[in-house]
């Protein structure tokens, strides 16, 4: 039995680790030791790479273009972060408070996810921020805001905000189900409890719901985090042509500086630096989940 | 009688203090059915009301010949097809490779089981950007990098960790008095499992496929850099790609009737199966 | 039960077959024999493979599809063409270095002899020769010879090592129609000229000019030339510090721009190809473009839109005058290892000469190679604009080199006309 036992586990496991080794594996480690030398190309052998030490990470850092990169992505976690959580965890509490029509808005606050951002995003630069007819300067002129109306939502002051506002919005949905799980499998008797003892409801949520949903809590902040991380299609369509202070992330400028895709005549490529992005980028997911592990490690209810 | 009546009131008190939140989530889903409905009446329209802002008179009348263009003349029946392809193999190959590894990480103590787990759960976290310079190079040196099955081996191996990581908390709530039966019958475990074990888990399967179906038919970073030639795009870069040569043909209704051909298949499966995509997603993320 | 199974094994099979079977896909011809006469030979088998910067689904695609259909019909030689679109910039180079079978390539001019270089084959040899639709000249005296010297210039080592096709030069296009109706009878040649004329399309009712961040940085690049000329512009991109002190007159006469309201009120905001549709949709008169703009914008403008194109006018007198433009085309490329060089040289000549060449430019509103070609109506003047040119820029006059000088461009050209920088404030921004 345990023979027959052994060779079941090996031929069962054995294809899910040939890929995550091929796929997963072997390509981090070589980008962790490719972030140490200096490559032009991506496809460049083994042998045309000249060890660079740290160099990559000091160029990038004395690099503007970068600079702006880390400034974006991290107000886009922090700023975006704390909107969309608040945000959802609002709907979460709203939905699961007893609405009518629970499923319904469940299923049209989820909508934007399953929609390709490419096809949400056009949608909003050509329609919701459109100064001449757009949605949002529409909605102004008709409330009489027509200085606010004249707003150039996608020039240099507004761009950024205006793409944050637009990828949060689609990722409202799915943080709003993730809270919704948590707040479900809240026991309804410690509601109840808390009621007859006469908590109001700002109080029950405060004593009750809040503490019991650390461990979701982290949940939200480790998937926020890794999704932002990959933050990329949005800055290409918010930019699409080449790299802008305002809109460029951490991936969008990798794959400028990997894959030369930009408008512009000449690209210099540097494979080496963009693999030096992959690690800093690893590195801010490993430290933000240690760190909610270790804020909600004790206090994590099981539920 | 009395009772029913203050049952009634204290409904409507309750109403009342939902109102808020009524009124909150209710300008939300406005202006998400605002913004899909506007993708919709986009994609009836032509070039020139699009950019004026005509699109609600419909001066020119409706434009349906936008979606025979879109299929044909840009060529999202070929992405289309493409990503049908991708999503549909993807996804049985992907149930094929994570549900027997899932099962024995689940079922069988050995060595290094806890280990896997978490290895497989650390895939989840490493960015697109740490694996797609060394595939894009050793797929380079292996001539693959123009063709579709680059693609789907890419979409299997990506979407395995997921979805063992998923079904393996699946088959943990299973109850393992059906292989102590099937083991009684002498029944091998192998066999228990694709016998006995799998058609149990078919929820979970089931559920897990249809988050994998969304994320494979929306994939946009794998297939932009891997996807090399027009005729292996899927949907999400084959969009892009439109929108990038318009430059060259200018067609925005085409691409709006493009956008919703594209979307379709998602929000009509999204229609039918909201609640177990909502679940998918729920119990995906919560033992995250 | 089994059946189920069963038919999981064949998905499992024919996925191992897709992948298996990728591999296989470039398998090479038969090399050809060397020496072969270019044309009237019997008809060849051999497939010359090649990696095209459009898709299938552009104009310019179609016409290259048909051309190499009648290409087969008449020589027997299979163009087996790889749709790349733009994402040829990424993919590439790769497949040179893996040693992939690719035969021919096109791109921008400046990006395949900039980028490029080292895997192009000299082609002196193959244009001088004489081919079936060259009238018995050599086909480096029958196609535009400007550009001829361009691709020779830029080439490695100085040698023609590309052909280009689909000309362009970079100039300002303008709505005739307002002009017209605000009564300007001379295209500007000058400053004063251009603000002139600024002041009477305002006052018909229209926006003088736009811009979006597609085209930022050309406009700067090409403003700081008119000013300082080409060299010291240059110059400023190659140190990487936008410092002369001219950047603060550039502010000067941008900021008047936008003060006095010459600058479409979007401008700030537009993002490619925002700016473009406003020219199309007949609110702005000028917008410094390419002569590709036509084409681009052919669905969203009315069918007889009046197009009229001029040099940027004189700014300085220090600087570069209407003589200076930039210009350049698409070219083709060879890889130096193919092995049928000769026969993509030859579907090179099919492509650039005679009526394929004709046929390219009438569907994209495009410009011939042929020297004695007559351009479309659109862009009659533009041809003027180009046999004036004596000076050529690079692309953008350099601005797009850098990516960071590009973004720092955008940034504050946005902020300069919509009036949240002032001269001072910009060139101090621009010096950073």
């Amino acid at each position: 039995m345990k023979t027959k036992n052994k060779s079941m586990i090996v031929i069962f496991l054995a294809p899910a680790i040939f890929l995550y080794t091929m796929v997963f594996l072997y390509p981090t480690i070589r980008t962790v030791i490719m972030s140490f030398f200096k490559v032009e190309g991506v496809t460049d052998a083994v042998s045309a790479w000249k060890f660079n030490g740290l160099g990559n990470f000091r160029t990038l850092f004395h690099t503007p273009l970068f600079m702006s990169a880390l400034q974006n992505i991290s107000l886009i976690w922090l700023v975006g972060g704390v909107g969309v959580m608040l945000v959802s965890l609002l709907f979460g509490v709203i939905l699961t408070s007893g609405v009518h029509g629970k499923s319904f808005f469940r299923s049209v606050i989820y909508l934007p996810n399953v929609i390709s951002a490419v096809a949400m995003g056009t949608m909003w630069i050509n329609y919701v921020y459109n100064p001449n007819f757009g949605l949002l300067s529409s909605i102004l002129k008709t409330l009489g805001f027509s200085e606010a109306a004249a707003t150039q939502w996608t020039g240099p002051e507004m761009v950024f905000w205006s793409m944050l506002v637009a990828y949060c919005f689609g990722m409202v949905g799915y943080h709003m189900l993730i809270w919704m799980s948590g707040i479900e499998r809240i026991p309804v008797d410690f509601y109840e409890a808390a009621t007859i003892e006469g908590a109001n409801v700002f109080q029950r949520f405060s004593k009750i719901t809040l503490p019991l949903l650390k461990g979701v809590c982290r949940t939200n902040i480790v998937l926020w985090t890794v999704s932002t991380m990959a933050f990329f299609v949005w800055s290409q369509l918010f930019s699409p042509v080449n790299l802008s202070a305002s809109t460029v992330t951490p991936m969008s400028y990798m794959y400028e500086l990997v894959f030369g895709a930009s408008n512009s005549a000449i690209t210099v490529r540097d494979s080496g630096a963009g693999a030096a992005i992959g690690v800093i980028l690893t590195i801010v997911v490993v430290i933000v989940f240690l760190f909610t592990q270790l804020i909600v490690r004790h206090d994590d209810v099981e539920l | 009688m009395a009772n029913k009546k203050i049952r009634q009131k204290t409904n409507w008190k309750k109403e009342l203090a939902l109102a808020p939140g009524y009124l909150i989530v209710g300008i939300w889903v406005v202006f998400t059915f605002v913004l899909i409905g506007w993708i919709i009446l986009a994609s009836f329209s032509t070039t020139r009301e699009i950019f004026d802002g005509n699109l609600f008179k419909f001066a020119t009348g409706l434009h349906p010949e936008n979606y025979v263009k879109a299929w044909k003349t840009h060529k999202v029946s070929s992405y289309f097809m493409n990503s049908l392809v991708y999503t549909l193999i993807s996804c049985t190959v992907v149930i094929i490779v994570a549900a027997p590894a899932a099962y024995v990480l689940s079922r069988f103590k050995f060595r290094g089981n806890g280990f896997l787990q978490n290895l497989f759960a650390t895939a989840l976290g490493i960015p697109a950007i740490m694996i797609i310079m060394p595939l894009f190079a050793l797929f380079s040196q292996m001539h693959v990098n123009q063709s579709r099955g680059l693609l789907i081996f890419l979409y299997i191996a990506i979407n395995v960790p997921f979805t063992v990581f998923f079904l393996n908390t699946f088959f943990h709530n299973l109850s393992v008095t059906f292989e102590e039966a099937a083991a009684i019958d002498g029944c091998s475990p192998m066999k228990t499992f694709w016998m006995i074990m799998l058609p149990l888990a078919q929820p979970g399967i089931i559920t897990v496929t249809i988050f994998n179906f969304i994320t494979i038919w929306n994939e946009y970073f794998i297939s932009l850099i891997f996807a090399n030639t027009a005729k292996t795009r899927p949907v999400a870069v084959g969009l892009y790609s439109m929108i990038q040569s318009m430059r060259y043909t200018g067609d925005w209704g085409g691409m709006f009737a493009a956008v919703v051909i594209v979307f379709l298949p998602t929000f009509i499966l999204y229609i039918f199966l909201s609640e177990k995509i909502i679940a998918s997603v729920t119990g995906g993320a919560i033992k995250g | 039960m089994k059946k189920k199974l069963c038919s999981l094994m064949a998905i499992v099979l024919i996925c191992a077959m897709a992948l298996g079977g990728c591999g296989g896909a470039a398998q090479s011809s038969a090399p050809a024999a060397s020496g072969e006469a270019p044309a009237g030979d019997a008809k060849s088998d051999v497939t010359v493979t090649y990696y095209s910067m459009w898709n299938e689904t552009e104009p310019q695609g179609q016409t290259i599809a048909e051309a190499a259909e009648a290409f087969k019909e008449k020589t027997g030689i299979t163009v087996d063409i790889n749709w790349q679109g733009r994402d040829i910039r990424k993919t590439l180079q790769p497949a040179l270095d893996a040693g992939q079978e690719v035969d021919l390539f096109d791109e921008d001019l400046e990006r395949v002899n900039g980028t490029w270089g080292k895997y192009l084959l000299n082609v002196e040899d193959l244009a001088a020769k004489s081919y079936d639709t060259t009238d018995g000249k050599p086909l480096t005296d029958v196609i535009n010879k400007k550009l001829v010297d361009l691709a020779r210039s830029l080439g490695p080592d100085g040698k023609l090592s590309t052909i280009p096709y689909q000309p362009s030069t970079f100039l300002v296009m303008y709505n005739k129609d307002i002009f017209k109706t605000a009564g300007i009878t001379a295209v500007p040649k000058t400053w004063e000229e251009w603000l002139d004329a600024c002041a009477k399309i305002k006052a018909a009712g229209k926006t003088p000019i736009t811009v979006d961040d597609a085209y930022m940085a050309s406009l700067f690049g090409y403003h700081m030339a008119r000013l300082i000329g080409k060299d010291k512009t240059l110059a400023m991109v190659e140190n990487k510090k936008i410092d002369d002190p001219a950047v603060q007159t550039f502010g000067e006469q941008w900021k008047e721009m936008y003060d006095k309201g010459y600058i479409s009120k979007n401008a700030a905001g537009n993002i490619y190809p925002a700016g473009q549709q406003e020219v199309a949709s007949g609110d702005v008169a000028m917008y410094l473009n390419g002569t590709w703009l036509p084409n681009e914008i052919k669905n969203s403008a009315p069918a007889d839109f009046n197009w009229g194109t001029f040099a940027y006018p004189a700014v300085g007198k220090d600087g570069d005058g209407p003589e200076a433009n930039q210009y350049g085309a698409q070219c083709f490329g060879i890889n130096k290892d193919s092995k049928h060089a000769e026969e993509a040289f030859q579907f090179i000549v099919f492509m650039t000469t005679g009526e394929w060449d004709n046929k390219l430019a009438a569907e994209s509103i495009g410009v011939p190679m042929a020297n004695d070609a007559t351009w479309p109506t659109q862009l009659a003047d533009a041809k003027a604009v180009l046999d004036a040119t004596t000076t050529r820029y690079p692309w953008a006059v350099g601005m797009e080199n850098d990516a960071d000088i590009n973004a720092k461009i955008k940034t504050n050209f946005a902020l300069l006309v919509s009036g949240k920088l002032d001269a001072k404030g910009f060139a101090d921004a621009m010096k950073k």
